[in-house]
């Protein structure tokens, strides 16, 4: 799970001494959120969002903001006026993780990908992140999740994994929830399959319990009033 | 009383999926023998299956579709697209002949020969894609039995409501475009249950946008929170749409004793289920309705669900 499989390749960047008008049309052309600045030789020197562009111009409620003098003066003004100069990038071999852990600690929204001279090669987003929690989750295809509680101690994943795959069944993904009543962990297989009752029947022999989603709803609720 | 057509033969126990599989020939059996047992056979119209036509199947599945499939079955796979749809070499031959008996039963009830009918076929359907099987189905049944009422009969608008535990993803994608096909399903909650469609918020889309309407339903909220979303939801969509004619897909897989959910419905909420749509179709549509089976696999109670499901359709 690296960056560069995940990024977008099709890079949409602008130049620093282009107009506020033609990065705010590129964003809404291609519905994105970020644009790269790059110098001629394609190093990243900024980034501007459509934060920063909004903030840039007037109150799109006031009449006439973009047309006529208005505009002529906001002309005057460049994207590296407004763009964030050094950016926080992050490089090919970044994994998925990585970038999730740098995204919530930075609270940025995307991060230029780069080579070891500073070329961009790509950017990741919040929504390429979200594409590919998507694939590693293994929902785009049908299934049935299946919610299990399992003692905390070592061997408990082997043992549900191996009950299910000796049902001949495929995994979409298996979660594990770490913090869980005292103890005890959650476990999540998706299974790629509708024939869920066998396997649930036999894992409840087995001692396990299959958590009622409906129970577990009800009791957050409980909890967060 | 009604006249009520009932679908059912034999050659619908050949499709065979092997060992380990929930949707067996016995669910037929059982179906069979809840309506035989209780004397119901001599009240109701028998109809036996006949292969459809490949140009009806064309309506909903893409032809390569339709090849592979046949293929599949010819070549002896076990399995066809997905693991859950294990089949043996009679497999596409009993689909045509599910997908030909509803046909067949169709023109009966618009030649005004019956009122409404119940077709207990095999394999089921609403899962069938345009072109992937899925969940255990093949042809999509409904589907091209709604596309059938429209092309042969000339119906302009067909609401079809499908009580089956899991969601009609095949039915709901054919028609997310349509606003001459009206979908309603009530389902276990996506997040809870296969396939992991029919979110509240699916409505359809382009001009079909509106005219589809999912009640997902959380677990074991059994028969109280049925009644609740069919009054508030069904109810009211179909007033407004007033179809002309009805097709369920009717499955029993949302019963207590039903392992494949965690719903919890009570015998006696099916018949309410069942009573409400009856008598939509006799305010909406003269009565004109087919039930086709999907799920349904408790061996134990299938045959007292059946014969109160024929029951409700004679005294409607």
């Amino acid at each position: 799970m690296f960056v560069s499989q995940s990024m977008t390749r099709e890079v949409i960047t602008i130049n620093k001494d282009a107009d506020i008008f033609e990065a705010k049309d590129k964003m809404t052309k291609h519905r994105i959120r970020h644009l790269p600045v790059v110098a001629k030789d394609n190093r990243i020197i900024g980034i501007v969002s459509d934060r920063d562009i909004r903030s840039a111009l007037p109150c799109s409620l006031l009449k006439d903001y973009d047309t006529g003098k208005v505009r002529e003066k906001l002309l005057a003004f460049k994207i590296k006026d407004i763009m964030i100069i050094d950016p926080f990038t992050v490089s090919l071999s970044y994994t998925i993780q990585d970038a999730i852990m740098l995204m919530q600690k930075t609270r940025v929204g995307a991060f230029p990908v780069v080579d070891k001279q500073g070329r961009i090669k790509g950017i990741i987003s919040t929504r390429d992140l979200l594409h590919a929690f998507i694939n590693v989750l293994g929902i785009e295809e049908s299934g049935t999740l299946l919610c299990i509680i399992a003692e905390e101690k070592i061997g408990q994943l082997k043992k549900i994994v191996d009950a299910i795959t000796e049902e001949n069944i495929s995994f979409g993904s298996v979660l594990v929830a770490r913090y869980w009543d005292e103890g005890k962990k959650a476990v999540f297989p998706y299974l790629l399959t509708k024939k869920v009752s066998h396997v649930k029947r036999k894992l409840k022999k087995m001692g396990y319990t299959l958590l009622d989603p409906t129970e577990w709803y009800i009791n957050q609720i409980a909890q967060d009033n | 009383m009604n006249k009520t057509g009932f679908l059912y033969d034999e050659r619908y126990l050949l499709h065979n999926t092997g060992p380990y599989h929930p949707e067996v020939p016995a669910r037929l059996e059982a179906i069979y023998s809840g309506i035989k047992d209780t004397n119901l056979l001599s009240m109701l119209t028998l109809i036996k299956a006949s292969s459809a036509d490949l140009k009806w199947i064309e309506t909903v599945h893409e032809k390569n579709y339709i090849n592979r499939f046949k293929d599949a079955c010819l070549a002896g796979k076990k399995i066809f697209d997905s693991p859950d749809n294990q089949m043996c070499p009679e497999t596409y031959d009993t689909a045509l002949l599910a997908v030909g008996g509803i046909l067949d039963t169709i023109d009966l009830v618009m030649k005004n020969k019956i009122d409404n009918a119940f077709c207990a076929v095999r394999p089921p359907g609403h899962h069938a894609e345009i072109s992937k099987a899925m969940g255990f189905c093949y042809f999509n049944n409904v589907a091209i039995a709604a596309r059938y009422l429209q092309k042969e009969w000339n119906i302009k608008k067909v609401g079809i409501v499908d009580f089956d535990v899991h969601h009609g993803n095949g039915t709901q994608h054919i028609f997310e475009q349509d606003p001459s096909v009206f979908y309603y399903s009530i389902h276990q909650h996506p997040s809870f249950g296969y396939p992991g469609t029919g979110q509240e918020f699916e409505k359809g889309s382009g001009p079909g946008y509106g005219f589809t309407l999912n009640s997902p339903v959380l677990p074991d909220q059994g028969d109280s929170e049925y009644k609740k979303f069919f009054e508030n939801d069904l109810l009211a969509a179909f007033e407004t749409f007033k179809p002309e004619v009805i097709i369920v897909s009717t499955g029993f897989d949302a019963h207590v004793d039903d392992d494949m959910s965690d719903i919890r419905l009570s015998t006696e909420g099916f018949s309410w289920i069942m009573g409400k749509i009856v008598k939509m179709a006799s305010i909406y549509s003269n009565g004109r309705l087919i039930s086709v089976l999907e799920g349904g696999y408790s061996l134990k109670r299938l045959p007292e669900l059946a014969k109160n499901h024929v029951e409700i359709l004679l005294n409607s």
